[in-house]
This record gives C-alpha cells, sequence and structure tokens, in this order.
C-alpha cells in the first residue's frame, strides 16, 4: 500500500516513534453534515438562550438593557468563538464533528493549538463567499447577503491534496475522520473440505504478498456474497491456479479460495524466526490496569511478577 | 507462530488499548498524576505501532492493517494532545510577542498610513466649504447629512437600559465588521477598499462637523472624542490583519506559496486580537461615556489617557529592542522568530 500511489484520500502520518500510519481524510459531503450540526446546536443554542434570558430577566426584573446587552454579546460569542472555543478544548472536534466522527489535526499529525483554531475559524467567513443574496430567491427580501455558496471552500478542497478550505490552509489543519472500526476477528471457515483441500496444494507453491492480500480480502468479503457472485469473482482467480495445481477443471472456485486462505494464514507457520520481533510491551512490562492506582511520577514503579502480566505479553512470540 | 494465532494473540492488547481510548474521551486531562496510567498506555500504543510497521512482513490481512491504522490514529490524538496556553505563555504573548510583531508589521504601517491619510484628507476637503464646494454631500449624500444632523441636534442623555444596550450592539456590529475585514484579507482588495471607504466617509463626517455653521457639531464632537481613538486604530488594525494575510499569497519571501500564506496567518493573529480587543474597548467607552452628559474636559481627558495607552502597548513596548528580539529569536509562538522557522514551517 504505497501511499504515494493510492487513490485513496489517506494523509500519511510519521510519529516521534518513527512508525508511518494513515488518516482517512475528511471530504467535502462528510464536512458539510458536520457544520449543520454544529450550526443547529449554535442556533439552538442561542434561541435557548434568548428564551432563559427574557423569561428569568423578567421575573426577576432585571433591566431591558442588561437582557439585550447579554443577549447581543452571546449571540456574537456564538457567531465568532464557538469552533476555536470548541476546537481547542475539546482536541480538535466541535459537537458537529463529534457526532460525525470527524477531528482536526495539524498536517504534520500533531494536534492543533489554540493558534491553528483562531486562525481557521475566523478565516470561516472567506471560505463562505460568495455570499448570495436573498433578494435572488423572493424578489421582496431585504438584499441582505446571507446564503453562502462555499465556491471558495470547494475550489480550494479540490485544488489541496489534503480537502484543506482556505481555514485549513492558512492555519496548516486538516480534517480527518476519527471513527473506530470493529475489531477484525479471524475469517470462520467451517467447511470440513478446505482443511483438506488445502493440504493437496502443492507443497513448494509460494503465494506473492499481493496475491495473499487479494485472497484474504475475498475471505474477508465472502460471506456477505450471494454464492452465484462467489463463483463468478472468485474464478478469475482460480482458474489459472487450478491449471497450475493440476486439479479437477470443476473443482469450486471458491472452494480453492478458501483453502488458500486456510493454507496461508490459518495453518502456516507464518515465521520462523520467532525472537527476532519482540513487541515494546513484553521489554517494560507494568502491572494489570486494575491494580493501577494513582501514583506520583517520581515514584519508583513496583517491579511487575509474571502473575501481574496480562495475558498477551507471557508468552514471547 | 500462525498469523492467526498471532491476530489472536495481539487482539487482546488492541482492545485495550482501544478500551482506554474510549475511556479517555470525555476526561479533559486523562494523564495528569497518572504515570502508571500514562506508561500503560503508550506501552501498548507502541506496540500497536510496531504491529502496524511490521504488517507487511507478517502478511496481516488488509482488513487487520485498516484496523491498525485507525487504531493507531486515535490512539495518537489521545497521546498527543494539544499544549494548553499557561498563564505565563499568555502573558509572554500579550506584553511581548503581540506588540513586537505589530510594530515591526510593514502592512500596519501602511495600513495606517492609508486610512489617516484618507481621513484627514477627507476632512481638510469636507470642512474646507469655501474651497471644495459640495465634497461633503458628494461623499455621504445628502441623506445621511441630514441623519447625522437629526442624531446629534439635541444634547445628549439617555439612561441606562440604552447604555448597556448600545454596548452590546457596538460590540457585536462593530467586531463583527472588523472580522469580516480580516476573512476577506486573502482577497486583499475588500479589505483595502473597506478601510479607505471607511476613512474616506469618516473624514467627511468629521470634517462636515467641523464646520462653524453646522449646529450639531458641538454635540457630535461631545459624542465621537472618548471612543474615537480606540474605534479608529481598531478599524485601522482590522485591515492592516487581512492585507498581512493577503500579503503572504504574493510576496512569498522564498517559502512555498503554501508555507507563506501559512506564515502570514500566523503573523496577522496578533494584529487582529489587538483589533478585536480595541473594538471591546470602544464599545465600552462608546456604550457607558459617549453618550453620558460628562462634561467634555472628562471625555478629553478619556481620549487622551487611551491615547497614551495605545502609545505605550504599540510604541513603548513594541520598539525593537536587541535583548527582547534575542530573547523571542526560538520562541515558538513568535511569529517573526529566526531560529527554528524552517523547522516549524516544513
Amino acid at each position: 500500500m504505497n501511499p504515494q500511489n493510492s487513490i485513496d484520500l489517506t494523509a500519511v502520518i510519521t510519529t516521534p516513534e518513527n512508525i508511518q500510519f494513515e488518516y482517512r481524510i475528511a471530504g467535502p459531503f462528510r464536512r458539510l453534515p458536520a457544520f449543520l450540526l454544529d450550526f443547529a446546536i449554535r442556533m439552538m443554542c442561542v434561541i435557548a438562550f434568548y428564551i432563559v434570558a427574557f423569561i428569568g430577566g423578567l421575573t426577576v426584573s432585571l433591566p431591558v438593557g442588561l437582557i439585550l446587552f447579554m443577549i447581543l454579546l452571546v449571540s456574537f460569542a456564538f457567531d465568532w468563538f464557538y469552533g476555536l472555543f470548541f476546537e481547542s478544548y475539546w482536541n480538535g472536534q466541535t459537537p458537529g464533528k463529534w457526532l460525525t466522527q470527524i477531528r482536526v489535526i495539524s498536517v504534520d499529525g500533531r494536534p492543533i493549538n489554540a493558534y491553528q483554531a483562531t486562525v481557521r475559524n475566523f478565516l470561516r467567513l472567506a471560505d463562505f463567499a460568495p455570499m448570495v443574496s436573498l433578494e435572488a430567491f423572493v424578489s421582496e427580501a431585504p438584499p441582505a447577503y446571507a446564503i453562502p455558496t462555499f465556491l471558495v471552500s470547494l475550489i480550494c478542497m479540490t485544488l489541496s491534496p489534503r480537502f484543506q478550505r482556505l481555514g485549513d490552509l492558512a492555519a496548516g489543519t486538516m480534517v480527518v475522520v476519527n471513527e473506530r472500526s470493529w475489531v477484525p476477528s479471524n475469517v470462520k471457515l467451517e467447511d470440513p473440505r478446505v482443511a483438506s483441500l488445502s493440504e493437496h496444494i502443492p507443497a513448494n507453491f509460494r503465494m506473492s504478498s499481493t496475491l495473499a492480500k487479494a485472497i484474504a480480502l475475498y475471505a474477508e468479503r465472502r460471506s456477505r456474497i450471494s454464492v452465484g457472485r462467489r463463483t463468478e469473482l472468485a474464478s478469475h482467480l482460480a482458474r489459472p491456479l487450478l491449471k497450475q495445481f493440476h486439479f479437477l477443471a470443476d473443482t469450486s472456485p471458491d472452494l480453492l479460495l478458501c483453502a488458500l486462505y486456510y493454507r496461508e494464514f490459518v495453518s502456516k507457520e507464518a515465521f520462523s524466526d520467532a525472537k527476532r520481533y519482540a513487541p515494546p510491551v513484553a521489554r517494560e512490562p507494568e502491572p494489570l490496569m486494575a491494580e493501577i492506582a494513582p501514583v506520583a511520577e517520581s515514584e519508583v514503579m513496583p517491579s511487575p511478577t509474571p502473575e501481574s502480566l496480562p495475558p498477551v505479553l507471557k508468552t514471547p512470540l | 507462530m500462525r498469523i492467526a494465532e498471532l491476530l489472536d494473540k495481539r487482539r487482546q492488547g488492541w482492545i485495550e488499548l482501544e478500551r482506554m481510548c474510549d475511556s479517555f474521551r470525555s476526561v479533559k486531562y486523562p494523564f495528569a498524576n497518572n504515570g502508571s496510567l500514562v506508561t500503560r498506555f503508550s506501552a501498548l500504543y507502541r506496540a500497536a505501532c510496531t504491529d502496524l510497521a511490521m504488517a507487511d512482513q507478517y502478511q496481516l490481512p488488509p482488513a487487520s492493517v485498516e484496523y491498525l491504522h485507525r487504531l493507531v490514529g486515535r490512539a495518537h490524538s489521545q497521546l498527543y494532545r494539544s499544549n494548553q496556553f499557561g498563564p505565563a505563555r499568555w502573558a509572554t504573548y500579550i506584553s511581548k510577542i503581540a506588540p513586537q510583531s505589530i510594530f515591526r508589521d510593514p502592512c500596519v504601517k501602511v495600513a495606517f498610513v492609508v486610512f489617516f491619510g484618507l481621513f484627514t484628507l477627507s476632512a481638510m476637503l469636507a470642512w474646507n466649504e469655501v474651497r471644495f464646494p459640495g465634497f461633503a454631500e458628494r461623499m455621504l449624500g445628502a441623506e445621511q447629512i441630514k441623519t447625522l444632523e437629526t442624531n446629534f441636534d439635541k444634547p445628549l442623555d439617555r439612561n441606562f437600559d440604552q447604555y448597556v444596550m448600545m454596548a452590546g450592539f457596538y460590540i457585536k456590529h462593530n467586531t463583527s465588521i472588523g472580522l469580516q475585514c480580516f476573512a476577506l484579507g486573502p482577497l486583499i482588495l475588500p479589505s483595502l477598499c473597506a478601510l479607505a471607504y471607511n476613512a474616506v466617509v469618516l473624514g467627511a463626517s468629521f470634517g462636515y462637523m467641523a464646520r462653524s455653521d453646522v449646529d450639531a457639531g458641538d454635540v457630535f464632537f461631545q459624542f465621537v472624542t472618548a471612543h474615537g481613538v480606540f474605534e479608529l486604530t481598531a478599524i485601522a488594525l482590522s485591515a492592516a490583519s487581512g492585507l498581512r494575510l493577503g500579503i503572504g499569497l504574493f510576496s512569498t519571501g522564498g517559502l512555498r506559496r503554501l508555507e507563506s500564506f501559512r506564515l502570514n496567518a500566523e503573523r496577522a493573529l496578533p494584529i487582529i486580537l489587538a483589533s478585536v480587543a480595541l473594538f471591546f474597548l470602544a464599545a465600552f467607552t462608546e456604550g457607558f461615556i459617549s453618550p453620558s452628559p460628562l462634561p467634555y474636559f472628562v471625555k478629553a481627558c478619556v481620549a487622551m489617557l487611551s491615547s497614551g495607552l495605545l502609545m505605550y502597548y504599540f510604541v513603548v513596548l513594541g520598539y525593537p529592542r536587541p535583548d527582547i528580539e534575542r530573547e523571542l529569536a526560538d520562541n515558538e509562538d513568535n511569529p517573526w522568530r529566526t531560529i527554528g522557522v524552517d523547522r516549524a514551517t516544513r
């Protein structure tokens, strides 16, 4: 998966651990709902504040001027400081972004700081441009340029490699997808013929890594594909392999790919040199989560006993 | 070791990391005063990083690799959180970095020359009815002159309600215009036009009102004297910040265009923040002191005090001094830093 060649919209981050990982970048169709949600939340907050201020203010008989002052101040603050406040205090998320599971980060992968949040939120207005007047739709409406067309932001997003709007370009930020995905479980191959067929595959057959990937993708998704489509999809790969293995031509292509998957991922010794891989966890073990009491940084860490290690660490790989 | 077994083994660590990420989401400082938590978290995070780095070698299935990318991303954004700005950092920014970077900025000088130059010129032309007849009328329009005169033809008296409400209105209205000037900066022309338009219109109003035959003039100057200093400076500063932002797109100074845009946005930030602060100060002065029936002497004192304050902040604190320059040369908050700027703009 070379990120330079992939058409997928991913941003590669190199962490201080010198690991490269990919973020999926959120495009306009993911960000517009977040914006609309934020807009709705903002409006609801302001309206709720209006109602509370009027009812509360009149019952306590505050001066009308003071109530209006508070209302003007709150609506101003919500207009200009809503995104800024949440993005700097919620680690790059506003309520709308949280609901749509996206997050703002710096282009270098670090979280955004208050400067960047300020710049990208103050420049929001430029991204709305050009504004369309209400007159364009209702001829009696006042000539208020109130409807954003988002043309500037759309053009910027199209031209920039990371779907950045103008404010993002100025602040050096990007918006990434922050979803959790399901923990992948091993593929269940319940058919007993799979294991037996896999033993008949020639022992000297070495699978290339791209073939292994393709077969893994197929095996992970085949449960969601109908039987007829499985045969159709699998036969492209299976037909030359059947010829190569000298199997009967009417062997089910689906079964052959499953057998290959079983041989490659379930039954095969993937790597003999086990000592080469020592995960960092194993080298610096800590007590189990349940036993952790809040301790100061300076205190000496309790030395772990083998029993206290999490089960994953007990057997070196 | 088979891949399926390996996945089974590693999965427990991943799930634990995933659970920790979930539990941190609602916590503001999850690692504060909890050293063992952060060591456990980072150990699990490093393990997941290693798994990801070795994924190609192990030929892990693509779904697992995709999952690891997401997991490492989530954990990364939990572990490396944004730096909180402590009070000391704020103090340095407000007392040293902001005035220094505003004073040295050529865009601020240009905006001030344009604004106060046009303002003075327009005021002179509008004032001198004999040499330039009809200038004020053509600039402002007869309609607006009439509104101006009726607004100021009776002496100032408002009640407390109006004071407070108008302060709120000025904050919302004027500050929004200042921020719009900043936001439209990348297009340069709107900022400059707004600046020039304001200078000419305000100058013409001042000049017209200063004529000896205009009766409303006394009340007008009673009203504008106190907050004028803050307000006019804030207008000039907001346009300067927009200009600074826009200049970055054209004069790149050897950087790549996007980098230059980003750096100049950082430089424009103290200017717009100062402008917002001044708009707030102006709004409160305009709401409470300007319309009050206080004697003109007091209002003139307020104006002089505020000019002194601005002078102190922008000129005394902002004047380039070698010791402060050395001190700020590698400060990461300083947008004009000379050391480490290539690292930050990479």
